[in-house]
């Protein structure tokens, strides 16, 4: 097999952090996760490279090239001008066979392995320096011809006009070849939140997890009562379990990419969303980004209804917690001088009762 | 919550039929309204029923322990290493069924004065705890050796030449009686020595539990109990003992023999043909003294025998473990897992405590756990099993001897519906007319007796006790109450609630004995003989469970009993094995039957019967 420099392709697992200059950053960083031990939704990148042969092949680079010497000094008018010339060319341009044939066998594999035909999709752009949002996303992209025009779209979308300026501040050139990236679109038959520890009181033993059907926004934006789970950190039991009454689920509108709401069945709302085994690999998986960042960390994920378990469980993103990380700690205990004192005190104060 | 309250222990109906029942127990056991302070007393107490060791009636000559327990316990809180605010557990029975109450101090000063006294006293245990442990060790085996010795037989017809030769001057008749008398002092030293340590094991018991509740809130009691539960544990040692004659059975070659469907004493019969069964058995003999005085039940009943009285149970338990160790199965416990799991429980949370005061009252609580902790697990070994089964043999000897004399029909089963007072009254009578040369009375008296007290005591299993009568307090401080039956809000709540609902229940509420959820077909177990019958994947529903049960264990898929809580034995071993368990649900065994489909949920308690089978 090729150095993975030279490839068209690479699967997230192929990569880390550190090849950020192969698949663009956003790519990289998911490589990164997953050699943790972080689980996320599968998916491969399609390299820098891959975009550098795609507008050499088709010709792409030298007309822009020539386009851009016609057209003289850098105004906002000509880049204008310059960004609607190369992104016309490039979602015109015929995919070269062998990178179309590369992307396609992937595409295949991330079918096979969901046990999907035409499984849906995100479409992810991921430059080599970090923009923002400056360029686009497209989510649930199905289908061998949709995801080839798409992944044009994507490497056409480092032309608008906003990404040429943004470069242009921070001296970059014109010509930018960008990573893609093609994770299966977790079909989220529940997600939900996990924060690595306990919310209510900042004790560090214990995750927290909220859980609901469908879509994360669910859960995010307060629209449901999730099931509630407060899980033993250290043996991963679970200390407490609240059932939630979970009505509406989001979802994606059939074959869109916008969201809307459906009420849950009854019987689906009386029961837990999750079973036992999701929870502890949750909890699991919260540990290793604990530990991996070092402090409490708030993390969305889904549990994806195509995958078994527990490839299932996916991480679709984290970041540190906000309250308790910042809070001084003090102690939970009264200071006694031995233990004699501490036995003393506790039978003096016995078990309230009511 | 509301000021509610359970029915006065004063207003429980009598059963139908069981006129006279008060005379099978001793008379301060009885609600009695007879004197008006006593009786104001127990209507302001909060009386719970004792179903953890006593699940069911009580047999009159059984209440020996229940009354041996009542003295022991209470007077170490009172008078020995003076618990401060707290006074004894007092007892009573209705229906056949005992509940007890916690008595706390409520004046202030009466509880400072206390305080000192408790210091000195207890902290001289907790100081010497090891070395004073060694010499109760000591103490109780002597006691038990002392037991072993004694022997129950009839009455000669004629004295031995050597009662004259020796100038011993002491006949048969006076032996007999005063032999009973020691058998029955033993029994109660024997619970004398039970409480040496285990109320301040306990207190050091609840005081880390809830300093750990302080620094890490709501951490499991599963958590803590791995955090320091003895390795070398006295209680695994009889199944060890059977895992060893296993393995021994298998590497010389017997195991085909042992699996044969023969009786235990038939099988040793063969065995003692051929050399490598006679090494085999020579083994066996080894590991039955005392390993095999372990009890098939708790040992608080006289019918939980022990292994020792009926060889076919521990040979049962061999063969089903030959059997696992051909099927490439785990058995026994994994010890190395355990203290590796332990170690790192132990080292996460020490990381997890953020201040050094936090961590000074844990590494306190947790020293003094763990200091205690070997006493707290292993005292059944001795106490319970050891000396119970073999005192129950020697109270057999004497039903031997008084079913011989006609004063009762079957000295296995009549013997123990007799109060004790009333043997020793028995066997005056008995060795008097030996003496005198005339028939007792005994033959023409008990039968009668002994049959109506059969048939109230019949009437008494048919009822179910409430799980508490009286007025809840505000606080308790006993050290038991909380630890062992484990009386918190959430139980009290609990049993409030099934004081009203009744009738087809579907969902039965216990504690978390052991994590996970998991679904199965019941197995419901009255006895140890019933274990044969299990079968693979099945759920364990029982009474409660013996450590001597442990063979089935690698079997079953989870378990659920009827009493306990989270530091009972069926909770600690099922942890051991990873099996689901709920604990102390009350009625498991009456609402389900074997072969329901039931889900069991050993997180949350939670036990739902999914369907039930057709009878």
């Amino acid at each position: 097999m090729a150095e993975k420099s030279e490839r068209l392709t690479l699967w997230y697992e192929e990569t880390d952090g550190s090849d950020f200059p192969i698949v663009g950053k956003k790519n990289a960083n998911l490589g990164e996760m997953i050699k943790t031990g972080i689980r996320t939704s599968p998916g491969f990148s399609i390299t820098i490279g891959a975009n550098e042969k795609f507008i050499v092949e088709t010709g792409i680079k030298e007309k822009i090239s020539k386009y851009l010497e016609e057209l003289g000094e850098v105004s906002y008018e000509t880049t204008k001008k310059a960004s609607a010339f190369a992104m016309s060319l490039i979602e015109a341009a015929v995919m070269p066979a062998e990178i179309e044939k590369d992307i396609l066998v992937n595409y295949k594999k991330l079918c096979d392995l969901s046990s999907t035909d035409n499984i849906p999709v995100a479409v992810r752009s991921s430059g080599a320096i970090s923009m923002p949002g400056q360029m686009e996303t497209y989510l649930n992209i199905r289908g061998d011809k949709d995801l080839i025009e798409y992944v044009k779209k994507c490497w056409a979308s480092a032309y608008n006009v906003e990404a040429i300026m943004y470069r242009a501040n921070k001296g970059v050139g014109f010509l930018f070849n960008i990573g893609v990236g093609i994770p299966k679109m977790v079909n989220s038959r529940v997600s939900g939140i996990i924060f690595t520890l306990n919310t209510l009181n900042g004790d560090p033993s214990k995750i927290s997890l909220d859980a609901s059907y469908g879509l994360g926004e669910a859960v995010v934006s307060g629209l449901v009562t999730p099931d509630s789970f407060l899980v033993d950190k250290v043996t991963l039991d679970i200390a407490k379990t609240t059932l939630g009454s979970k009505e509406t689920q989001c979802v994606y509108r059939e074959g869109c990419s916008d969201i809307v709401q459906v009420e849950v069945p009854k019987e689906k709302q009386e029961k837990l969303c999750v079973s036992l085994d999701e929870v502890k690999e949750l909890c699991r998986l919260g540990r290793v980004i604990e530990d991996y960042y070092g402090k409490h960390y708030d993390i969305e994920f889904g549990i994806d209804g195509d995958l078994p378990f527990p490839e299932n469980v996916i991480i679709l993103q984290v970041r540190p917690e906000s309250i308790w990380n910042k809070k001084e700690v003090t102690a939970r205990t009264e200071k006694k001088k031995d233990p004699m004192e501490r036995i003393l005190s506790q039978l003096l104060t016995g078990v309230k009762i009511k | 919550m509301a000021a509610k309250t359970f029915m006065d222990p004063h207003d429980v109906p009598m059963i139908p039929g069981t006129e006279g029942w008060e005379k099978l127990y001793p008379y301060q056991y009885q609600f009695s309204k007879d004197d008006p302070e006593r009786a104001a007393f127990e209507s302001s107490q909060i009386w719970y029923y004792d179903g953890l060791h006593y699940p069911e009636p009580h047999f009159p000559f059984d209440m020996i322990w229940d009354e041996a327990w009542s003295l022991a316990l209470s007077q170490y809180n009172t008078r020995h290493v003076i618990i401060p605010p707290a006074m004894g557990i007092d007892h009573r029975i209705v229906n056949g069924y005992v509940y007890i109450t916690p008595v706390g101090i409520a004046d202030p000063e009466v509880i400072g004065k206390r305080i000192p006294l408790f210091m000195e006293r207890a902290g001289y245990y907790y100081q010497n705890w090891d070395r004073l442990y060694e010499n109760w060790k000591k103490k109780v085996t002597a006691l038990i050796a002392e037991l072993e010795a004694v022997n129950f037989t009839d009455l000669p017809e004629i004295e031995d030449i050597s009662v004259i030769t020796e100038g011993k001057g002491v006949g048969s008749g006076y032996l007999l009686l005063k032999k009973y008398d020691d058998v029955i002092n033993m029994g109660l030293l024997n619970w004398q020595y039970h409480f040496e340590f285990l109320n301040l094991g306990y207190a050091a018991y609840v005081t880390f539990i809830n300093t750990c509740n302080q620094i890490f809130p709501g951490v499991p009691i599963a958590t803590l109990t791995k955090m320091v539960s003895g390795i070398d544990v006295v209680m695994y040692r009889p199944d060890a003992e059977l895992i060893k004659l296993a393995k021994l059975a298998l590497d010389t070659g017997i195991d085909e023999l042992i699996l044969k469907p023969l009786k235990s004493a038939d099988m040793m019969a063969e065995l003692a043909k051929i050399p490598a069964g006679q090494k085999w058995l020579a083994e066996l003999e080894q590991s039955r003294y005392p390993w095999f005085h372990i009890s098939t039940g708790t040992g608080w009943y006289h019918h939980h025998i022990s292994w020792n009285d009926n060889l076919d149970i521990p040979f049962d338990a061999i063969k089903m473990h030959i059997n696992s160790i051909k099927a490439g199965k785990e058995v026994g416990r994994p010890t190395e897992k355990l203290i590796e799991e332990r170690d790192r429980i132990v080292e996460e949370y020490r990381k997890l405590i953020k201040t050094d005061d936090d961590r000074e009252a844990f590494e306190q609580v947790l020293g003094v756990a763990r200091t205690v902790f070997p006493y707290v697990e292993d005292h059944l070994f001795y106490i319970e099993h050891w000396f119970h089964s073999i005192f129950w043999g020697k109270i057999r000897q004497v039903g031997q001897i008084l079913q011989n004399a006609g004063f009762i029909e079957n000295a296995d089963e009549d013997i123990w519906f007799m109060k004790r007072d009333e043997i020793k009254q028995a066997l005056w009578d008995y060795s008097t007319a030996w003496a005198t040369g005339v028939k007792a009375r005994g033959p023409s008296y008990w039968p009668k007796i002994i049959a109506s007290r059969k048939s109230i005591y019949e009437k008494f299993k048919e009822w179910s006790p409430p799980p508490a009568l009286g007025v809840p307090p505000d606080t308790v401080t006993e050290p038991f109450t909380i630890v062992l039956w484990g009386v918190t809000t959430d139980v009290l709540s609990e049993w409030l609630k099934g004081d009203s609902a009744e009738g087809e229940q579907n969902i039965l509420k216990g504690s978390p004995g052991s994590s996970g959820v998991v679904e199965g077909r019941a197995r419901v177990l009255k006895n140890v003989e019933e274990l044969a019958d299990l079968q693979e994947g099945e759920i364990l529903v029982a009474t409660t469970t013996s450590p001597s049960w442990a063979p089935a264990f690698v079997k079953i898929a989870g378990a659920i009993t009827d009493v306990g809580g989270p530091m009972c034995h069926a909770a600690i071993v099922c942890r051991e094995y990873g099996l689901p368990t709920v604990v102390g649900t009350g009625k498991g065994t009456r609402l389900i039957k074997t072969g329901d489909l039931i889900r069991i949920d050993g997180d949350s308690g939670i036990v739902e019967i999914l369907e039930r089978v057709n009878k």
